[in-house]
């Protein structure tokens, strides 16, 4: 039992540890990067896995605890790893939506980033504005 | 008993007008004097033991700390005024059965008198001075709705309000000047106060409380110089005139002059207030009562004068004057309703009360001719009739007054001057109505009125004659127990009859006939000379002093509340700082003996973190987003530091309600000026940096003073105290729905409040909105994206689980209905984001207000529930119990209370949000019509 | 062994904080500041779990799972408001 209770304690350790530098790497990438398209990587993706790591680690802690499973955990970080995305979707297309200037050696050529594409955006607009009765 | 059923009887009579419809009139009418009726013949079952000298009484404890109680006496003053009342209220509801027309609600109509009746029968008969105040004020309101009983009429909207501001100011002073009094005594009992004149007279406070009560009565009874307003409440429709301006609402006034006669008469200062008042007032009602051409103005002068006389005779502080004050107030009852009854049916029938186009209507209704005449003979004074009874007696006590001293002559000279006058203006009211050549002008050719219109006047006419002729036999009884109360010793000997032989009252009356009809002939002059005088109208005087302090309060109003958020803050503030910066002066260290925490690197970070995001939120105002960001990162902050110090509800509230003020502030943002406003001027800027850093410095201060003291709080309590009387193990929980469940039942009610109020605003608003960024940016062409809308649909029912979770296992662990309410709202709200409105609502096919008040009503009930077993509002019951896969769960009846404040926080932040949202949906093209 | 862990894993946290932090401060987009912000919201909710750890007691589990909700919902509303302006139309 001894045995066991010390190599989970080396198991949760070592998911702690891991996912404290995953997070700090994904932070530090926020800091770091030269455009937002970069700095976008880090945190959805580096950083949601550093804090799955964590939720694993108290997983493992907690069951060890009570002596059971104990998976109420998992559900943060179902939640994390379904929202993650979809938040990084969102920012990246508020921040095409908004022209944020590239770093040059971002790569791709997104058509919301081109230049000349301006006539399509007009007409779809929200309406009722500035012609109120 | 039977005194509570005089009273309760009419009031009882002012709902069944109602049952009534507005078409069966007859029923109307019948309904309405039933209550009435019995209340009368329950009057005049007590009526022998009164006047043989018993006084009835009766009374109940109501509100005993502000020494009210329900207490009612029937002596002979009540007596007099009961039977005056409910009498002629009687006449008054067969009248107005044919005076209103089809067009007017007779139902409403008949409510109103009854509830005045109501008000009436209480002034005359409370036993109590905080209680007869209560129903002084009653008349004044019920009078206002009577008086503005045509609300259509601009005339009786105004002279309504004019007569409720002048009564209603008048009632104030009453009220001071009995408190005054009942300081005075040491209770507020009727019968106390009129047994301690001694002591009135001798306190020195009792020349305020005389000129307050004074100021009431002569409000009331419209005594110079407050007459204004009684003419100008002849927009009233006539029976109201009639009973509210001739025999009731007007005589409260001499009613309390009579009724606190005992206590407070007998002085210099009453004698000189009240009579000369009372003389004053006579003089000038007579003389704009001849100068005056409507009807019923007329008539309103001379109810004025004469009430003026009544005034005059109880202040004359002799015995003889008082009871011919309350036989005057007998007769001119009589007299005054059947005129002011003669003057309606004459409106009814020939549309105008215009004494110009009124001529020789005698030859199309003698009937109401011979009555008016009858009835105006007994207002001048005429013998055989009651008025010429009284009336002598007035003169009579005049030339005894020791008023004025040496100049005492003067009181019967201009006593009989005013007497002239009444004899002037009663022959006028005849014979320029009903004699004098022949009608012109008229809209419709006039005819006599119905039977049972004339009626009521009829029997006034006759009671007239009665007590003119035999007065010994009929008013003597009454008058001496009335005089009894009003004097609290056996009233004088009264000798009533018409003939005391050839004396110098006799001779006064005789002039003042004779004097009255030469005044009459030569009155032409008289209105010649009026016409030098510059015409003031009161009303338009009155609704321009009106104009001006509302003008002057407004202007109050404009300079204190100008409606800059920054201003309020600053007073709110700079008081807080001055209470709590004082207190902290008070104490001598502001270190306590408690030694202090250590620091470890982690707090001092996440201090660090949440100042520099204050001062980021400060510094950043102007850019609206990354202020509300920064504000955001505070907010986290604040939640960790919650959860750091072991408050993990707390943690949850601070973000569960972050969230939910960051997207309202989202939806406002929207809404908001592109364009931040101007830097604020740098003197502004020091003050508020100062008052900021002041506001800080004295928090913190208070804080680390209260932090470093040994503190004796209720919390062991609730500690102690939460599983044995709570059943829960979440004090936090227990004390918001079990502990101080009251409060939080309060604050749900606030809430729902709240929600409702801005859903009404919100209602059909129509605001600009922006059709680009602050950069001019347009806006992104995909309202719904896509992987947004079909995630958070899978993670509806996630986060309604996680709700219900946290609702479910609140009582013991952190959580609970509020923060449970939030997150479902939460949730609900991700839908309509993601979504849209239209979207959402086809699914959520429910009104959100009736979830918030189904969860106030919930909470009540679950409160009230506990009566039902014998126990105190909102007292929780608990059990243990074993739900297989669920495991141990307490159930407390808080649960339930619990499931109130859910559905209101649910219901309340889904008004508002939702709503704020929906403003820019209903003028924006859905998306089923772009598609067609 | 553990307990050292704890602290290290704490501390890096917290650096990650500040971090986070630098980037809502300097920006220099919207968009930058509200991922910031997001990755904040992430980090707290490690932070929390971690709490729970070193207390041996689940009391924090709730706010955890809150944080990881609402902090996506606010902003999923923020990004909204940069792109429509209107959340919820």
């Amino acid at each position: 039992m001894i045995a066991l209770y010390t190599l989970m304690e080396g198991v949760i350790a070592f998911f702690l540890i891991a996912g404290s530098i995953f997070a700090l790497i994904g932070s530090l990438g926020l800091a770091r990067m030269k455009d937002f398209y970069m700095r976008l990587h880090g945190p959805s993706k580096i950083s949601t896995l550093g804090v799955g790591c964590v939720l694993l680690a108290s997983i493992a802690y907690f069951s060890l605890l009570n002596g059971g499973p104990s998976l109420q955990e998992l559900l943060i970080t179902i939640f994390l790893f379904i929202t993650a995305p979809v938040s990084a979707h969102l920012l990246s297309k508020s921040a095409l939506h908004q022209k944020l200037p590239r770093d040059p050696r971002t790569r791709g050529n997104p058509e919301e980033l081109q230049e000349d594409d301006d006539e399509t955006t007009l007409e779809e607009a929200p309406q009722g504005s500035s012609k109120l009765p | 008993m039977s005194l509570l059923l005089i009273v309760l009887l009419p009031l009882l009579g002012s709902l069944l007008p109602s049952l009534s419809s507005n078409q069966r009139r007859h029923q109307c009418a019948l309904l309405t004097a039933a209550m009435p009726l019995i209340a009368l013949l329950v009057t005049l079952r007590e009526t022998p033991g009164v006047i043989a000298g018993e006084v009835p009484r009766l009374a109940f404890s109501w509100v005993p700390a502000l020494g009210l109680d329900l207490a009612l006496r029937l002596d002979g003053l009540s007596l007099l005024f009961v039977l005056l009342i409910l009498g002629i209220g009687l006449l008054i509801i067969l009248y107005a059965r044919h005076y209103l027309s089809e067009a007017d609600n007779m139902p409403r109509f008949y409510a109103y008198l009854m509830l005045f009746m109501t008000s009436m029968l209480g002034i005359v008969m409370a036993d109590n001075l905080i209680l007869l105040w209560m129903f002084w004020e009653l008349t004044s309101l019920s009078s206002f709705l009577l008086i503005g009983f045509w609300s259509h009429q601009s005339a009786a909207r105004k002279g309504a309000r004019m007569a409720l501001a002048v009564t209603g100011m008048g009632g104030l002073a009453l009220l001071a000047g009995l408190i005054l009094i009942g300081q005075i005594v040491g209770t507020f009992d009727m019968q106390t106060v009129l047994d301690s004149r001694d002591v009135i007279l001798a306190d020195p406070r009792y020349l305020p409380a005389l000129l307050l009560i004074l100021l009431g009565a002569f409000t009331k009874s419209a005594q110079f110089p407050f007459q204004f307003w009684l003419p100008q409440a002849m927009a009233a429709p006539t029976p109201v005139s009639a009973f509210l301006h001739s025999a009731t609402m007007v005589k409260a006034g001499v009613f309390l002059l009579a009724r606190l006669h005992p206590a407070l008469a007998g002085s210099q200062e009453w004698l000189y207030l009240v009579s000369l008042t009372g003389l004053v007032t006579m003089l000038y009602g007579a003389y704009f009562a001849l100068i005056k051409l409507d009807l019923k103005t007329i008539l309103a002068y001379s109810t004025v004068s004469h009430l003026g006389l009544i005034t005059m005779l109880f202040g004359l502080n002799s015995q003889m004057a008082v009871v011919a004050g309350l036989f005057h107030i007998l007769n001119h009852a009589t007299f005054k309703a059947a005129l002011f009854m003669t003057a309606g049916i004459v409106d009814h029938e020939c549309g105008t009360r215009d004494i110009r186009k009124l001529k020789g209507l005698w030859r199309y209704m003698p009937m109401t001719t011979a009555l008016a005449a009858i009835t105006a003979a007994s207002m001048a004074g005429f013998p055989l009739l009651n008025g010429f009874l009284s009336k002598e007696m007035m003169l009579a006590e005049t030339l005894e007054t020791p008023l004025l001293g040496g100049l005492a002559w003067l009181i019967p000279v201009l006593a009989t001057i005013g007497s002239i006058l009444a004899a002037a203006y009663s022959l006028r009211y005849v014979r320029n109505t009903f004699f004098d050549g022949k009608p012109r002008e008229l809209e419709k050719t006039p005819h006599e009125a119905s039977f049972p219109m004339r009626l009521p006047v009829l029997v006034l006419a006759i009671v007239c004659i009665i007590i003119g002729l035999f007065p010994a036999f009929s008013a003597t009884g009454i008058l001496t127990t009335a005089a009894d109360a009003a004097l609290t010793m056996p009233a004088p000997e009264l000798h009533l009859s018409i003939w005391h032989g050839f004396n110098l009252p006799l001779l006064m009356s005789a002039i003042a006939l004779i004097g009255g009809f030469m005044v009459y002939v030569l009155r032409q002059h008289l209105f010649t000379f009026h016409r030098q005088f510059p015409s003031r109208n009161s009303l338009a005087i009155f609704e321009g002093a009106v104009q001006r302090l509302v003008r002057f309060t407004q202007w109050g109003i404009d300079t204190l509340e100008n409606g800059s958020l920054q201003r309020y803050m600053l007073w709110v503030v700079i008081s807080a700082l001055a209470v709590s910066g004082m207190s902290l002066m008070g104490i001598e260290t502001l270190k306590g003996e408690l030694a202090v925490q250590k620091a470890d690197p982690l707090l001092i970070v996440g201090a660090a973190i949440t100042c520099f995001a204050g001062l980021a939120t400060a510094f950043l105002h102007r850019r609206r987003l990354i202020s509300l960001i920064m504000l955001s990162v505070v907010g986290l902050m604040a939640s960790l530091a919650f959860a750091r110090f072991s408050a993990p509800d707390l943690a949850l509230t601070q973000l569960a309600v972050e969230v939910v003020t960051v997207i309202l502030l989202m939806l406002a943002l929207f809404f908001l000026p592109q364009k931040t406003p101007k830097e604020s001027s740098a003197s502004r800027i020091v003050r508020d940096v100062l008052l900021a850093a002041g506001f800080g410095g004295v928090v913190a201060s208070l804080n680390y003073a209260l932090l470093t003291r040994p503190l004796n709080s209720i919390s062991d309590y609730f500690l102690e105290h939460s599983v044995s009387g709570g059943g829960g193990h979440n004090v936090v929980n227990v004390i918001l729905v079990d502990f101080r469940g009251f409060d939080t039942l309060g604050e749900i009610t606030v809430l729902c409040i709240a929600g409702i109020g801005i859903y009404k605003l919100l209602n059909r608003l129509r605001l600009f909105m922006p059709s680009s960024d602050s950069e001019g940016r347009p806006w992104s062409p995909d309202r719904y994206p896509m992987i947004l809308a079909s995630v958070s649909q899978s993670l509806l029912p996630m986060a309604l689980l996680v709700s219900v979770f946290i609702f479910l296992r609140g009582h013991n662990a952190p959580g609970g209905g509020f923060i449970a309410g939030l997150v479902t709202a939460v949730a609900l709200i991700l839908m309509y984001i993601a979504h849209g409105v239209e979207w959402a609502q086809q699914r959520l096919s429910f009104q959100y207000q009736p979830i918030a008040v189904s969860g106030v009503a919930i909470a009540t009930l679950t409160g009230v529930g506990s009566w039902a077993f014998g126990y105190p509002f909102l007292t929780s019951a608990f059990g243990h119990f074993h739900i297989p896969l669920i495991g141990d769960v307490e159930l407390a009846t808080a649960m339930l209370f619990d499931l109130g404040v859910y559905l209101t926080v649910v219901g309340a932040t889904l008004m508002i949000l939702a709503n704020l949202g929906k403003v820019t949906t209903s003028h924006r093209p859905s998306k089923q019509k772009e598609k067609a | 062994m553990l307990d050292f862990a704890l602290k290290i894993s704490v501390a890096l946290f917290a650096i990650a904080i500040v971090l986070n932090l630098y980037r809502v401060a300097v920006g220099p987009s919207l968009p930058d500041r509200i991922l910031a912000l997001d990755t904040m919201y992430v980090n707290s909710i490690a932070l929390i779990v971690l709490f729970g750890i070193w207390l041996g007691h689940r009391t924090y589990f709730e706010a955890a799972l809150l944080i990881a909700m609402l902090g996506f919902v606010s902003t999923v509303a923020v990004c909204k408001y940069l792109l429509r302006g209107d959340i919820i139309e």
